[in-house]
C-alpha cells in the first residue's frame, strides 16, 4: 500500500496519531519527480519580484511628492460625498487591499468583488472587466462613481487645500496649485493616487523559493515546500491546464476568459464583463488614446488601438493573479465562492453546459479526488507571502514641504 | 533590409570569433556574406529573414521586428514581413495578417495593422499570442487577382 492510499484509510478510521506517524514515514515520499518539461513550466512562474519600471503614461510615477499626496488621499474619506468613504475602505492595506467582502459596499452596495491593489503596476488591464487601460483612469473612476465615493473636482480642490502638506506636495508634482476651475485637476490627484499604489509590490512566497531553488540545483531548500504543495503544483502546470490563462510570474496572462462564473445580477441583470468593459474602455477620455495619456509616442496605448470586440467578451473577466490569494478572499468577480477550496471544486466539477457553445475548451471538469483537491489548494496557498505583511511604509514628506 | 543583413553579419562575426578567435575567418566570412547579400538584397530571404513559408511561387519570411528569436505569450509584438517570389521582391501586397488557436476555436483579443514598407517588405503591428499552446499564424496575400493565403504552426510557451 502506498503512502497517498493510506493516508484517506486512516484519516476515515479517525486514527490521527497514526495519521500524523505516517506523515513523518511518508514525507518525500510522495514529492513528484517534476519531468523536464514541468520544470520549464515551473520556471515560467518566476523570478520573482519583477523589476518595477515608471509608467511612461503618467509623468509623476515615481515621483516622491506625488508618491506622498498619493498615499494621504488614498486614506482620505473627505473626498467622498458623505465624507466617509476612502479608498481605503474598500481596499485595506492589511488584506491585501481588498475588503473581505462579497461585494464592495460604497456609498451603495455594488455589484463586483473588490480586487487586490498588490502588483498593480504590473496589470495591463484594470478593472474586472478591463474598462480601463491605465492605473490613473481606473484609480479617478471611484471617486466619481455616485456607487462608490460621488467625488467632484470642487470638493477635491477643498480637500487638497484643506491641509498644507496636501497643497504643499500637489504643488511639488505637478508644479501648480490645486484649483477646482483646472481640468487637468481630478487626473492629476488620479495620477498622484496611482504613483503610490504602484509602489505596492507582494515579496517572495514559499513557491517562489521553491522556483528559486530548482532553478539553482538546491535540492535541500526545494525540499522544505511541502509535498502537498508540489503535487498541487503538479496538477496546476499539468492535467489542470491552469497555467494557460494563470500564467508568468503573476499567474495571469493579463487578458479575459469565460470559466462558468454566473453572470446574473439580482434582481434581473447581467454583467457583460469584458463586452461592457471594451465599450467603457472606449468611450472613456482618461484612456491612453486620449489627451492625458504622458506618454507622447504612444507606444503604451497599442493594446487599446488595436483591441478586437468579439462576441465572445459577454461573460469574460480578467484572469485575476493568483498571488496573495490567502488575504484576498472571496474569490472571482462577484465573490461568490468563499475559499479556495469552493474555487478548486468549482474548476473539479465544472458545468460545460454553462461555458460558451464555441468556448475555451481549455477547461474540463477535472474531478478531482479528496487529496489532490488538498493538493492544489496547499499548492495556491503557496503563492501568498508565509508571513503577515508589515503595514505599508508611510512615504516621507518631502523636505520643502516639512 | 540592410539592418536584417548586418544583424546577420555581425552574429556570423561573432560566432566565428567565439569559435576559436581566429580574426582573419572572420574578415572573410564577413566579406563574402557582404558580398552576397550585395548580389541578391532582400530575396530570396535567408534565416536571418526569419521564418519562411511558401506557397507556390511565393515566399513570405516573418519575423519579429524586436529582433527576439521567439514569439512571446501574452505580450504584444510586430512582426516584419518579406514577400519574395522566384524573380525576387514580389510585388504581392500583404492585407491580412491574424492567429488562431485551432484547438480552441478562438483567435486573438486583438486586430492587427499592416504597414506597406518599401522592396516587398510590410510590417504588421498590435500581434498578441495570448495564452500558451499550438498557435496558427495566418498571412493574406494579394497576387494580382489571387488571394493567397499561407499559414504557419507555432507552438508558444
Ligand atoms: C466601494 C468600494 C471601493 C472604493 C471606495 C474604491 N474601490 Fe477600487 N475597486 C472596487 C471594486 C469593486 C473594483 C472592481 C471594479 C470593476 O471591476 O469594474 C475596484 C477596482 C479598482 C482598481 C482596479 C484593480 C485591478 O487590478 O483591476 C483600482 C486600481 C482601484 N480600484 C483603485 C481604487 C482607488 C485609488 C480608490 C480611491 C480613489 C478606490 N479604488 C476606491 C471597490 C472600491
Ligand atoms: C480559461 C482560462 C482559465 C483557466 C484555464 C483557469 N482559470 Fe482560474 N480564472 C480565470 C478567470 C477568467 C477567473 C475570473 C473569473 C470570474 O471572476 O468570473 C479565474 C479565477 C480564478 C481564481 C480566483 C482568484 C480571485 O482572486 O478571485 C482562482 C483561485 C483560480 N482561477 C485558480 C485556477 C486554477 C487552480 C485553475 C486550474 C484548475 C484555473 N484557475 C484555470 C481563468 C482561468
Amino acid at each position: 500500500m502506498t503512502c497517498r492510499s493510506i493516508e484517506p484509510l486512516l484519516k476515515r478510521l479517525g486514527l490521527a496519531a497514526l495519521l500524523a506517524l505516517a506523515a513523518t514515514a511518508c514525507a518525500g515520499a510522495d514529492k513528484p519527480e517534476f519531468t523536464a518539461a514541468e520544470l520549464s513550466r515551473i520556471a515560467a512562474h518566476g523570478p520573482w519580484p519583477l523589476p518595477w519600471m515608471a509608467d511612461p503614461g503618467n509623468r509623476v510615477s515615481g515621483n516622491a511628492s506625488a508618491i506622498r499626496l498619493g498615499y494621504a488621499l488614498f486614506f482620505e474619506p473627505r473626498l467622498s460625498a458623505n465624507r466617509r468613504v476612502a479608498c481605503a475602505s474598500c481596499h485595506d492595506p492589511a488584506r491585501g487591499f481588498q475588503d473581505g467582502r462579497t461585494v464592495a459596499r460604497g456609498l451603495v452596495t455594488g455589484t463586483r468583488n473588490t480586487p487586490g491593489l498588490l502588483n498593480v503596476r504590473h496589470q495591463r488591464w484594470f478593472g474586472w472587466d478591463g474598462g480601463h487601460d491605465n492605473l490613473w483612469s481606473a484609480s479617478l473612476r471611484p471617486i466619481l462613481d455616485p456607487r462608490e465615493m460621488g467625488g467632484k473636482a470642487s470638493r477635491v480642490a477643498r480637500v487638497l487645500r484643506s491641509k498644507s502638506t496636501l497643497d504643499c506636495h500637489y504643488a511639488g508634482a505637478f508644479g501648480k496649485r490645486p484649483d477646482a476651475g483646472d481640468p487637468e485637476l481630478l487626473v492629476n490627484v488620479a495620477k498622484a493616487i496611482a504613483a503610490w499604489q504602484e509602489t505596492r509590490g507582494s515579496p517572495a512566497t514559499p513557491f517562489d523559493e521553491f522556483r528559486d531553488a530548482l532553478q539553482r540545483g538546491d535540492a535541500q531548500t526545494a525540499a522544505a515546500y511541502p509535498a502537498a504543495a508540489q503535487r498541487g503544483l503538479r496538477i496546476f502546470v499539468g492535467r489542470g491546464q491552469c497555467a494557460t490563462c494563470h500564467a508568468g510570474p503573476l499567474f495571469s496572462n493579463g487578458e479575459f476568459g469565460d470559466i462558468g462564473m454566473p453572470f446574473f445580477i439580482k434582481p434581473n441583470g447581467v454583467d457583460p464583463g469584458r463586452q461592457g468593459g471594451i465599450k467603457r474602455l472606449l468611450a472613456n477620455p482618461y484612456n491612453l488614446l486620449g489627451a492625458y495619456n504622458d506618454d507622447a509616442t504612444r507606444n503604451n496605448a497599442t493594446g487599446t488601438k488595436f483591441l478586437r470586440p468579439e462576441h465572445r467578451n459577454f461573460g469574460e473577466f480578467k484572469v485575476p493573479s493568483l498571488r496573495n490569494l490567502t488575504l484576498t478572499a472571496p474569490y472571482m468577480h462577484n465573490g461568490s465562492l468563499a475559499t479556495l477550496r469552493e474555487v478548486v471544486r468549482h474548476y473539479s466539477e465544472l458545468d460545460e453546459d454553462r461555458l460558451h457553445a464555441d468556448g475555451e475548451r481549455i477547461l474540463k471538469p477535472l474531478h478531482l479526488s479528496e487529496e489532490e483537491s488538498s493538493d492544489l489548494v496547499a499548492f495556491l496557498e503557496s503563492l501568498s507571502p508565509a508571513a503577515p505583511l508589515p503595514a505599508p511604509v508611510v512615504p516621507p514628506i518631502v523636505a520643502a514641504c516639512r | 533590409m540592410v539592418g536584417w543583413r548586418w544583424r546577420a553579419l555581425r552574429t556570423y562575426i561573432s560566432a566565428s570569433r567565439a569559435g576559436n578567435g581566429d580574426c582573419w575567418r572572420g574578415v572573410l566570412a564577413a566579406s563574402i556574406l557582404g558580398l552576397s547579400a550585395a548580389v541578391h538584397a532582400a530575396c530570396p530571404p535567408d534565416a536571418a529573414d526569419g521564418t519562411v513559408v511558401r506557397k507556390g511561387d511565393l515566399l513570405l519570411a516573418y519575423r519579429l521586428a524586436s529582433g527576439a528569436g521567439r514569439l512571446p505569450m501574452a505580450q504584444h509584438f510586430a512582426l516584419e514581413v518579406q514577400l519574395c517570389d522566384k524573380d525576387g521582391v514580389s510585388a504581392a501586397r500583404l492585407h491580412k495578417a491574424d492567429a488562431t488557436m485551432p484547438e480552441h476555436r478562438h483567435g486573438m483579443n486583438y486586430r492587427p495593422a499592416i504597414t506597406p514598407l518599401s522592396g516587398g517588405r510590410f510590417r504588421v503591428e498590435g500581434m498578441m499570442l495570448h495564452m500558451a499552446g499550438h498557435w496558427q499564424l495566418s498571412f493574406e496575400v494579394l497576387a494580382g487577382k489571387e488571394n493567397l493565403r499561407l499559414s504557419h504552426d507555432v507552438q508558444v510557451d
